[in-house]
């Protein structure tokens, strides 16, 4: 008797037919919504991580980098490349290269065949004028020497030229515009000299206690890389230097990070909307079925029959809204990535299937999680209902349909945030706001009722109206709480949504004034100073302080081994394999603020004998400090050169690393690091018409690197504006999900103000009270859900910041004018204007006289 | 088969002592109890009774809608109290007909739909010419795609009667089929019921308070203080 088949299409057949009806629509558009949205932004965020991993391993060189102060050995090698990765050999130290009698100390990379794993160099090869440069996927022939124009500068030599490297003679062969494996920041002050692998004997430059870094890199598909995971682990044990593009991939700007974790917040908003609205549609779905399920039932449906009929059906719904949602998304992130890639120079990988099944999954999820209890009482409806049409199963509790979907969200929580305790934090958070807002909300009703019962008094038409509205409202509380909340929730998504990208774009905003630095200098020795700051001043707009650099390594904390002392995280962390650049200074740099302890005294002003082993006060960026597990009294021991000097940490500073200012992670006190070499540090903003200067410096001070950031900081603004566009781009659909929600609540409430307005007009009410009592019933519920989706969104929003976003809490005033008095004339209108059809009702369809109701 | 013309000794339907109370706040209300009734195949019956007699109660136990709280009932030759609520359901599935007084015509289904609902619970794969037959023989094969709201009440009626025929079911029930019509458009209905119940030989248990309605049954029954009790003819026509 029972038929797989017929089941389905008969459950097909019902989802056509079901498509007539509003609150499958509306359960249809949601869906779709929430796929799109979650698959929009996966797309997005996947495509773009794998691109950032593609660009920090051409950083990197390869997708693994080995380090150690001798050759590797051949069975290593023979290890990684069975397990199916390419190899590439480099060696990297310092030497004097020399032409005739001038001498230049030169950062020396050799390279062999392999180079480089990744990218391209941009180099200039030959003589016929200066513009030709190639990009091309190999270093050096053996004999030649790439080499910086600064070091061409330097030892006055052309293309074309032999220059002396150790004991080995080179023909210049190409000056090298950009390599692809450089990485950020001034860790090299000597100009860069590459060259082949097979000169490097000829250099006799390798002997005993000579400082060589011998470095074995690694390209491979990420399977393979994985493959090798405990051959490193093993490595590292072993003192090798081991980098993972996994691990060690350069952070992005704090801009773009926050715009990610934006949009993963947006998504999640999406999607937190979409279950909201499916939750009402649903409600609206099963009254509408339990007629449907009552009449099968008497013609001898079985429960199982009907669950799989019904499950079934949604679950076309469900696949054919996550299509269509999909397709959106796939759009969108096309959108997305074409605002951002003009500026991201990254190859894009195509997109993946991931978040595609992400979507579907989300969609099913969010079905089952906020409609699932709603559609079990379907399966309890009795075919006596056919007779006895007061015989509806009881409506699923409130608490389970709130449990279930509160699980199920807080599971969607974790796998897109990755991270249990935030997920759990959230849901709990949410969860006991919700608590809040039922109660708040159910005095508030009761608050409206009383408040309508003194109104009697009046008889103009107005104050009726707002009677039978406020009455109308408050007497179905339990009913009008469910929508009370689930305006209240919408509100404050889309509320949350927009502050934040307010307040991100007013950060961003500040961020970057107009005199941002976009030239460093470095290496300004002592006796400089003067006269180059002279020179800068006259032509640039800005110029912040000159910084002092000495460099140092942290060789102890607290007096111990510094990778004994840190947490686990932090042992390998660039700030301990690296010498760090140390400043002093008398006064706060700009920009930095203290967040903890106290800044220098004046009086440590005098000298100080750090011989003598007592600890001088220090300054530390917090961000470090959290790294190396230190706080306020700690001691952190630095090698200079070959001396030693403690340090007691007496002020945390808080500082953007962003702000395209020289930073310091340490800063001493005057009179402490005087007597050690240092040379000085500076950033200036120069306009166009300025350049000239420009030629002024570099001759007077040869030795003086300028940095041009100018294209750096062309790309971050820019960064910022289509970053901004992105987050527009997604509030817009928040935005449209939260429409999605008002749609589908006022769906659901369709037939239960039929019914009243049936009546009312039974009772002799005109057209015009009916029209007035309900645009006040829908004002009135839009103000009191505005009120508290306000209070919800400070309070989360707060949360979000402090947490997530690290940006300032504050409170949002005009928030709390706008979401009341928006909502009542948002959902005011609305409801007002969809429920025209049920005032141009006859009472008789209305109250449903006439047969089936 | 579900159409058998030979009329068998065994009733289709048989109850014996059976009885109903609800709790109703602190005391048990007896809606029926003690009823016996058999009834035998192609007969055709009508149970009568004024307004809170019970008898939509007795339809939805009769039907398998519902549970008696004592006393046997056998549909089909099998004892209902004995099967669960969904094996009830499976013994109705296709052998059972339902025309209601309120229709129970499912307002966004057209009228082909409508009737083409039970059969999409039972094997065969003619289901739409059943369909389009059955309301053509109901007068409606114009309007086959028509919602009820496009439907005049007769009209509607027409379609429930058309759908609980169209399984060609061993019975059907019938619970107040003109209660929702004028007297002219139940008329029409009722000719219609009775024609198609005696062209398809199917057993019919009408319920009703109309004595009209009633008289044109095999036998009436009457439900009073939740007993039931044979009418003859004249009582009938009183």
């Amino acid at each position: 008797m029972k038929r797989g088949a017929g089941l389905w299409l008969l459950s097909l057949k019902g989802l056509r037919r079901d498509l007539r009806a509003s609150d499958v629509r509306a359960l249809f558009v949601a869906l779709a919504l929430a796929v799109a949205a979650s698959t929009m932004i996966g797309f997005f965020l996947d495509r773009l991580d794998r691109a950032l991993t593609r660009q920090a391993g051409q950083l990197l060189g390869g997708d693994i980098k080995l380090e150690q102060s001798q050759p590797f050995d051949a069975e290593l090698r023979r290890e990684l490349e069975d397990a199916g990765l390419v190899l590439g050999d480099q060696v990297d130290m310092v030497s004097m290269v020399s032409r005739d009698q001038a001498f230049q100390p030169a950062s020396l990379k050799v390279v062999d065949d392999a180079y480089p794993l990744y990218g391209e160099v941009h180099v200039e090869l030959g003589k016929q004028g200066a513009e030709r440069i190639s990009q091309v996927a190999h270093g050096p022939a053996p004999g030649e020497a790439w080499i910086a124009p600064r070091l061409a500068q330097l030892l006055d030599v052309e293309i074309g030229d032999t220059l002396q490297v150790g004991q080995a003679t080179l023909s210049v062969g190409g000056l090298i515009v950009r390599e692809p494996d450089q990485g950020a920041g001034f860790a090299s002050f000597n100009p860069r000299l590459m060259m082949h692998i097979d000169d490097l004997d000829a250099t006799g430059l390798i002997r005993p206690g000579s400082r060589v870094e011998f470095e074995l890199l690694a390209k491979g598909p990420p399977e393979a890389v994985a493959s090798v995971d405990d051959l490193l682990g093993r490595l590292e044990r072993n003192g090798v230097e081991v980098s993972d593009v996994r691990e060690d991939r350069p952070t992005l700007g704090s801009a773009l990070e926050r715009a990610e974790k934006y949009l993963s917040l947006a998504g999640l908003a999406a999607v937190l909307l979409a279950g909201v609205a499916v939750a009402m549609a649903t409600r609206r779905y099963v009254d509408r079925h339990l007629d449907t399920a009552a009449l099968l039932r008497c013609f001898g449906a079985t429960q199982r029959q009907l669950t799989r009929l019904f499950a079934l059906q949604l679950l076309w719904l469900a696949l054919s809204a996550s299509i269509i949602g999909a397709l959106l998304g796939l759009a969108g992130q096309a959108g997305l990535l074409a605002l951002l890639t003009r500026f991201l120079p990254l190859e894009l990988p195509p997109p993946g299937v991931l978040p595609l099944l992400l979507g579907i999954f989300t969609a099913l999820a969010v079905l089952v999680g906020f409609a699932g209890p709603t559609l079990l009482r379907l399966k309890r409806v009795s075919a006596l209902k056919v007779l006895r049409r007061e015989l509806d199963p009881l409506p699923a509790s409130a608490w389970l349909v709130v449990g279930v979907a509160s699980l199920v969200f807080g599971a969607l929580l974790w796998l897109y945030s990755g991270d249990l305790w935030l997920s759990l934090g959230l849901l709990l958070g949410g969860l006991v706001a919700l608590v809040v807002l039922w109660a708040l909300g159910w005095a508030l009703l009761g608050g409206v009722l009383r408040l309508a019962g003194r109104w009697s008094a009046g008889q103009g038409g107005g104050s009726q109206a707002l009677r039978l509205g406020a009455r109308q409202l408050a007497r179905r509380r339990q009913a009008s709480l469910g929508q009370l909340l689930a305006f209240a929730v919408t509100f404050a998504a889309m509320a949350i949504i927009t502050l934040v990208r307010g307040d991100l774009l007013t950060t961003w905003q500040a961020q970057l004034p107009a005199d941002t630095p976009n030239y460093f200098a470095i290496n300004i020795q002592p006796g400089e100073r003067e006269g180059f700051i002279d020179i800068v001043d006259d032509a640039a707009d800005s110029r912040t302080a000159l910084y002092p650099i000495v460099r140092g390594r942290v060789t102890a904390i607290n007096g111990q081994p510094p990778r004994q002392v840190v947490p686990e995280e932090s042992r390998s962390d660039n700030a301990l394999r690296r010498e760090l650049n140390l400043t002093w200074s008398e006064t706060v740099p700009e920009g930095n603020r203290v967040v903890a302890g106290q800044w220098f005294d004046a009086d440590v002003g005098r000298p100080v004998n750090a011989s003598e082993g007592q600890p001088v006060p220090i300054s530390i960026e917090d961000g470090l400090a959290e790294r190396f597990g230190v706080g306020l009294g700690d001691t952190l021991s630095f090698t200079i050169g070959s001396a030693e000097i403690t340090g007691e940490i007496t002020s945390l500073r808080d500082l953007d690393w962003d702000s395209f200012r020289p930073n310091f992670y340490i800063v001493f006190p005057p009179s402490v690091l005087e007597r050690f070499g240092h040379s000085y540090i500076t950033a200036f903003h120069l306009d166009d018409g300025n350049r000239d200067m420009l030629r002024e410096l570099i001759a007077t001070y040869p030795s003086v690197s300028l940095l041009n950031v100018e294209a750096i900081l062309g790309r971050v603004r820019e960064l910022l504006s289509q970053v901004t566009r992105a987050v527009e781009f997604v509030l817009a659909f928040v935005l449209l999900a939260g429409v999605s929600v008002l749609y589908a609540a006022l769906t659901a409430s369709h037939s239960m103000r039929t019914h009243e307005s049936g009546l009312l007009r039974v009772f002799g009410a005109g057209d015009r009270l009916i029209s007035r009592v309900q645009g006040v019933e829908f004002a009135l519920l839009g103000f009191t859900s505005g009120l508290m989706g306000a209070l919800l969104a400070e309070l989360a929003a707060a949360g979000v910041y402090v947490g997530w976003l690290d940006l300032v809490p504050r409170i949002h005033w005009l928030m709390w004018l706008v979401l009341p008095l928006g909502g009542a004339l948002a959902i005011g209108v609305i409801g007002h204007a969809l429920s025209r059809g049920v005032r141009r009702q006859t009472p008789m369809a209305s109250l449903g006289l006439l047969g089936e109701a | 088969m579900p159409n058998s013309h030979a009329r068998e000794i065994t009733p289709i339907l048989h109850a014996q002592g059976l009885g109903k109370q609800v709790d109703s706040g602190e005391r048990r209300l007896d809606i029926l109890s003690g009823l016996d009734l058999q009834v035998f195949p192609a007969e055709s019956v009508a149970i009568l009774g004024s307004s809170g007699a019970g008898k939509s109660t007795l339809l939805g136990l009769l039907a398998g809608l519902d549970t008696p709280t004592t006393g046997e009932l056998s549909l089909f030759g099998e004892s209902l109290p004995g099967l669960d609520e969904d094996g009830r359901a499976q013994l109705r599935a296709g052998r059972v007909g339902f025309v209601f007084q309120n229709f129970q015509l499912l307002p966004t289904l057209t009228a082909l739909e409508n009737v083409l609902l039970p059969l999409e619970l039972v094997p065969g794969n003619d289901h739409l010419a059943r369909g389009r037959d059955w309301l053509t023989r109901v007068g409606l094969g114009e309007r086959l795609d028509h919602l009820p709201k496009q439907l005049s009440g007769g009209e509607q009626q027409r379609v429930a009667v058309a759908r609980a025929f169209v399984t060609e079911p061993e019975l059907v029930f019938a619970d107040e089929p003109t209660g929702n019509l004028d007297r002219g458009t139940g008329k029409k209905v009722i000719d219609l019921l009775f024609d198609l119940n005696r062209e398809a030989g199917t057993t019919l248990v009408l319920v009703t308070h109309d004595h009209n309605l009633a008289r044109r049954c095999q036998r009436c029954l009457h439900l009073d203080a939740g007993r039931l009790s044979v009418l003859d003819r004249d009582e009938v026509e009183a």
